[in-house]
């Protein structure tokens, strides 16, 4: 065996270092550079991944995940300087056309909903009471409304549930003059009264089948 | 400018830092001396035909790869991108930056000098596992120029915003502070506290350290260069910044310690010839076609017998079946790889913190920074863009590539366009080098916390100053612990200093060992 790498070696380093490296260009042109980097934050087949903060993408209705990634791309969200996460989405967002839109909606599509991970622990009974105004537009199982135009929340990260909330709450999200659903957030958001009754909130939600 | 400071408000200044007892104390815990390091002995036992899975090709993995195929494994190693090496990465003509949101294709003139090391730039002559394969593999290496005292440090708050030599800056302060110290020696505490004999060594060390004149006071030194003449004709000094003037930026925190960090940029510094990834090429190039490319990772099964890797390639899954697993994927990224890891090993990987971190550079129509006196080395600038290298290599050529800018943090760069950082750096740079932009040439810039397949830079484990929790302690010495003797998590993420290649290879050592000692065991 030894022998063997021996003598790669040698006729490895006889053809120089600067074939490979030119190789690395040319390798890079050819590449089918698409704009499908979703998996990279949002996690294989867009599951989520609470490291970085990205929400699970698998089972989002095609609709939502059309709307929001064009309102990334205008600039609608992921603008305040206080939303980190939105920041993160608007900066690869402004680059898509609608092509790419369109593609990414199909390619999202085929990825296998499973259910997310449960994180937070708050009170059930209370976020029961508190869900029944957001019942009203997402549904009383969160199940979303398309023809209001508001996504399921079952199912959904709870992690990022609440750091949505909380954008809502402090207008980092939802405060552009042209996110009318935004908007309505901000105010309906403001109905929990503290950090805790969104924790409930979403503890509840996390007991919603999908 | 003047260097009026009355007695008084040394010792007050002196007091606020502890008084002069604490300095003796101090004192006394600065006497090391870095132990010369040496590089492990690998010597594994022959093991042909195993199979082992490795995830990732920054170095960690390179080594464990290279290490292992000497000994007879069968390895194969799973890259996400369409390069080898992680975060080290060397930016050229034709290179592929690969930043979502931002991609761009380098275009610099197709010159082996014109080149910039976007990752790991530095190699400390005690990083000795590092120079062993430079040794091994034959990288070249050169010496790298970290300090140039004719650079320059930049501060609108300092000078009315015009540059300063580095060291017009730093002799004024060491002269100030030798003086500080030396006028505190009428303080009967610290009289007290040292010997005659050793109150002389002090003094007399003061005294050269700041260059003081007879009465001990700092007047200028001729170590910052000469106001004129010193070659035809004698040297006159230059004009002494005054104290308070030095203290307008909070750049002598960089400036005063560029060469003294003891593990890291303080021993002599070299780069290879040509780029840091040809350290990386060395490695890739003999192990061939056992590097798979844009092989992202789907899946990581441990099993009672081996490991299972899903792997995505062409749009099409496949399964790697190895008896062994060396995962250097980022820890963030494994936290979106489904994966069946026990719950406390998984906590510890969400637990890392990824670094941000932001550079840039551009390619130099001309070696401007040589009319200047300046040959590398480091300018430092109190803005975003914090640093400016000069390349110590190819002097008086023709073009360089120039680091425009390397901040640690990096994150306010995320939302800014290719145009805006573009402009962000010229326009910093030209206070410290009037031509700047008219030098400057299709600037490139990577924001590592945005890189695709990579989403971070140095990953950052204590969450508190002071240091490690106890907490943080066990979940390192969790992920050090291979999961079910099958998946051994390697990279800088498994070490405690992280962001240097050094840490990266002896975290691959250390994991082979325990798997050496795993198979010599199972022999017996």
């Amino acid at each position: 065996m030894k022998k063997i790498i021996a003598a790669t070696a040698l006729t490895l380093s006889s053809l120089c270092n600067i074939a490979s490296l030119a190789a690395e260009g040319d390798v890079g042109v050819a590449a089918a550079m698409d704009d499908r980097y979703c998996n990279t934050c949002h996690g294989v087949e867009g599951i989520g991944n609470i490291a970085v903060e990205a929400p699970r993408l698998a089972g989002m209705e095609a609709w939502y995940l059309k709307r929001q990634l064009e309102n990334f791309r205008a600039g609608i969200r992921g603008t305040h300087g206080e939303d980190t996460q939105g920041i993160a989405m608007r900066s690869m967002a402004a680059k898509l056309s609608d092509e790419s839109i369109t593609d990414i909606v199909a390619w999202a599509g085929n990825w296998e909903y499973v259910p997310a991970e449960v994180t937070v622990e708050g009170n059930v009974n209370q976020g029961r009471t508190a869900f029944q105004t957001c019942a009203a537009c997402h549904g009383v199982n969160a199940q979303g409304n398309e023809a209001l135009g508001v996504p399921a929340l079952a199912g959904q990260n709870d992690w990022y549930l609440i750091t949505q909330l909380r954008n809502f709450r402090a207008g980092f999200r939802g405060s552009h003059r042209e996110d009318t659903y935004g908007s309505q957030m901000v105010t309906m958001s403001k109905t929990l009264r503290d950090d805790q009754a969104v924790i409930n909130v979403v503890s509840y939600i996390n007991t919603l089948q999908k | 400018m003047t260097n009026a400071v009355s007695r008084r408000e040394f010792l007050n200044l002196l007091g606020a830092y502890g008084g002069t007892s604490a300095v003796i104390q101090a004192g006394t815990a600065l006497g090391f001396m870095p132990s010369s390091s040496r590089a492990a002995e690998i010597s594994l036992q022959p093991s042909a035909g195993k199979k082992v899975a490795i995830l990732g090709t920054g170095i960690s993995a390179l080594t464990t790869a290279w290490e292992l195929t000497k000994a007879g494994y069968d390895c194969t190693l799973l890259e996400a991108s369409h390069r080898p090496g992680g975060r080290m990465f060397t930016v050229r003509s034709g290179t592929v930056i690969d930043e979502i949101g931002n991609y761009q294709r380098c275009e610099w003139d197709n010159d082996p000098h014109l080149y910039f090391n976007a990752g790991a730039a530095r190699i400390p002559s005690i990083h000795s596992s590092v120079l062993k394969y430079c040794k091994e593999l034959e990288v070249e290496l050169q010496v790298f120029v970290n300090e140039s005292k004719t650079a320059w440090i930049q501060d609108d708050a300092l000078n009315g915003g015009k540059p300063v030599r580095n060291t017009d800056y730093s002799s004024s302060m060491q002269g100030f502070i030798s003086e500080m110290l030396t006028k505190s020696f009428g303080d009967s505490q610290l009289d007290s506290s040292l010997t005659k004999s050793e109150s002389e060594t002090l003094l007399g060390m003061l005294r050269s350290f700041g260059d003081l004149n007879e009465d001990m006071l700092y007047k200028g030194s001729i170590r910052a260069g000469y106001g004129s003449g010193g070659f035809l004709d004698h040297g006159t000094k230059k004009d002494v910044i005054a104290l308070r003037d030095l203290l307008k930026t909070q750049l002598a925190r960089n400036v005063m310690v560029t060469t003294n960090e003891g593990a890291g940029s303080g021993p002599l510094l070299m780069q290879p010839v040509g780029g840091m990834d040809r350290i990386v090429y060395a490695f890739a190039n003999r192990l061939g076609d056992r590097i798979k490319f844009r092989c992202p990772v789907t899946e990581v099964m441990i099993r009672e017998d081996g490991v299972e890797v899903a792997y995505e390639h062409n749009g099409v899954t496949e399964v790697l079946k190895a008896d062994y697993c060396f995962n250097c994927i980022p820890s963030h990224l494994m936290s979106g790889i489904p994966n069946n890891f026990p719950d406390e090993y998984s906590e510890a990987l969400n637990y890392i913190r990824r670094g941000k971190a932001y550079k840039a550079a551009f390619q130099a129509k001309e070696r401007f920074w040589e009319k200047e006196n300046i040959y590398g080395g480091i300018t430092w600038v109190n803005a975003p863009t914090q640093q400016i290298w000069y390349p110590p290599h190819n002097i008086h050529g023709k073009k360089g590539v120039v680091l425009a800018a390397y901040n640690f943090g990096g994150a306010n760069y995320t939302e800014m366009s290719q145009e805006d950082r573009i402009e962000d750096l010229l326009k910093h740079g030209e206070k410290v080098h009037a031509n700047y932009r008219q030098m400057a040439e299709k600037p490139i810039t990577i924001a590592w916390h945005r890189m695709n397949n990579m989403l971070g830079c140095a990953p950052r484990w204590a969450r508190n100053r002071g240091g490690w929790s106890e907490k943080e302690e066990q979940m390192y010495e969790t992920l050090r612990q291979p999961v079910n003797g099958r998946h051994y998590l390697i990279g800088d993420q498994s070490t405690q200093h992280s962001a240097w290649m050094e840490s990266a290879i002896q975290s691959a050592h250390y994991a082979l060992a325990d798997l050496d000692q795993r198979v010599r065991s199972e022999a017996a």
